[in-house]
């Protein structure tokens, strides 16, 4: 495997990862549904919800890893912040819903009897997970590249110095 | 080589990758599968008012299992429940526990109980509980009895167990925890269902209780119901036994004569083999709907979407 292969393929995969990622709780839950008899639509919505998530932050956790893969100082560091990425947004995108959901079981009924639409819930949760897995994955490349933001003060401080220069 | 940050970020990320996939896939996705956790939005379906017909010979009734969620699953059941007395009109709910879960039930009655089966109580139909374990624990403390005490004022039940009348029918409510069961309180409970059976004139006898004698599934047999219970039912030639505590469907082939039923589907699902005295099982969503006629009973489970997963007559044994 040569390094320009990886660099075409590996951007996809963890795309393809990411999206799983995102719709695992709403799959587990629809299949729940349909195999308990509860017809085909319930679930349906929280499917829908987190497809629309998980599409377009497929694409922008692609897109992230390609241009870091592009500025990279290290490949390895690349990697090690997806994977710390990702690791946040599994846990968040799930578990996050689980506790919000189980903890506080009271509230959210009272909301559905208020027509409150469960699926805002469902995506809010989801969009803070996928928030928190995007920062993850940008602060952990930041910090494991200091010399990178060192290289790119010093271009910025010599550029603004040659500026400064008399004619 | 890896520099010193490269390790920690490293050794963060793959060590929360094996522990977040480990429990991701084998607890945390299962337990979403398995819950009803998606708060639901009960339909308003109005149904005439006491439209059923009990009559020496004749009644129908309903037995829902672990119903307490108040999620979507919970209000599925409840609806189906709902439109199936628009066809067939009963007066009875006999709940087989587990009517709470999630929280207290003085917190949630309205969220597990009123909403989901608000078109049934406001057609005048009677609820019946059996205790169930999330309305206390198996083994009972001062914070369980609270919630049993607390269950048993809201719905108006007379107690930790009891018998009532239907039609033809006798209905023998048990405690089948631990000090109800198989504790210090057993023998005063199973002296007043031998007394009560012994001199019953019901022309069937049903008993109900949470915990099954005979279950395929994730709980399984009860076996202080089978070594202490199981007997009397026998001797005293009990057509039928309900309970729930697992959440799925089970008839057993007739045992010494009784049948046993597991109808624990009220909202949840969990996983479900076969024995050798399994004659059905099925891991769905459901509740069971009893039509008794004469010496006839038919039993129908019926699943949210309407359809049957199950349906069995059994003869009365009083007439044998």
């Amino acid at each position: 495997m040569n390094r320009q292969w990886i660099d075409r393929v590996a951007p996809p995969i963890y795309a393809v990862i990411d999206f799983a990622v995102i719709m695992a709780p709403s799959i587990a839950i629809k299949q729940a549904a349909d195999k308990g008899g509860m017809g085909d639509t319930p679930g349906t919505d929280l499917v829908i919800g987190s497809l629309l998530i998980a599409f377009v932050h497929a694409v922008i956790a692609g897109r992230r890893l390609q241009s870091e893969e592009r500025v990279a100082l290290r490949r390895l560091d690349l990697w090690i912040s997806a994977l710390n990425a990702i690791v946040v947004l599994a846990l968040l995108a799930t578990l996050l819903l689980v506790v919000i959901l189980r903890g506080f079981a009271d509230e959210h009924s009272s909301l559905a009897n208020r027509n409150y639409p469960v699926l805002a819930l469902w995506m809010g949760v989801q969009v803070l997970a996928v928030a928190c897995a995007e920062l993850t994955g940008r602060f952990v490349f930041w910090w494991l590249e200091p010399e990178r933001h060192l290289r790119k003060s010093h271009r910025r401080s010599q550029s603004r110095s040659f500026n400064r220069r008399p004619e | 080589m890896l520099n010193r940050r490269q390790l920690l970020a490293a050794g963060l990320g793959a060590t929360g990758a094996v522990a977040s996939g480990a429990a991701l896939a084998n607890h945390v996705w299962p337990l979403l599968a398995r819950e009803d956790l998606i708060p639901g939005d009960a339909t308003s379906i109005d149904l005439p008012h006491r439209a059923w017909t009990t009559t020496s010979d004749q009644v129908s009734f309903v037995a829902l299992g672990d119903n307490g969620s108040g999620g979507r699953q919970a209000i599925a059941v409840a609806e189906r429940i709902a439109r199936t007395y628009t066809i067939q009109p009963f007066g009875l709910v006999a709940l087989l526990g587990d009517i709470c879960y999630y929280g207290r039930i003085e917190d949630r009655f309205e969220d597990v109980f009123e909403r989901p089966l608000r078109p049934l109580i406001d057609a005048g139909v009677n609820f019946e509980l059996a205790i169930g374990n999330h309305d206390t624990a198996i083994r009972r403390t001062d914070e369980g009895l609270d919630e049993i005490a607390a269950e048993l004022r809201l719905l108006g039940t007379p107690g930790l167990y009891y018998k009532t009348t239907h039609g033809p029918v006798g209905l023998y409510y048990l405690d089948s925890s631990v000090p109800g069961l198989s504790g210090s309180e057993s023998p005063e409970q199973l002296q007043w269902l031998d007394d009560e059976l012994a001199r019953s004139t019901n022309e069937w006898k049903i008993v109900v209780l949470h915990h099954p004698p005979f279950s395929s599934g994730k709980h399984g047999s009860t076996a202080a119901a089978q070594e202490r219970l199981v007997p009397i039912l026998t001797h005293r030639r009990v057509d039928l036994v309900l309970s729930g505590h697992d959440h799925h469907y089970e008839r057993t082939h007739p045992i010494d004569g009784v049948t046993y039923v597991v109808s624990g589907g009220g909202c949840k699902r969990t996983p479900v083999g076969r024995s050798a005295f399994t004659a059905v099982s099925h891991s769905v969503l459901q509740f069971l709907l009893i039509d008794v006629r004469g010496e006839r009973l038919t039993a129908t489970c019926i699943q949210p979407d309407g359809g049957v997963v199950d349906q069995f007559e059994l003869r009365a044994r009083a007439g044998e």
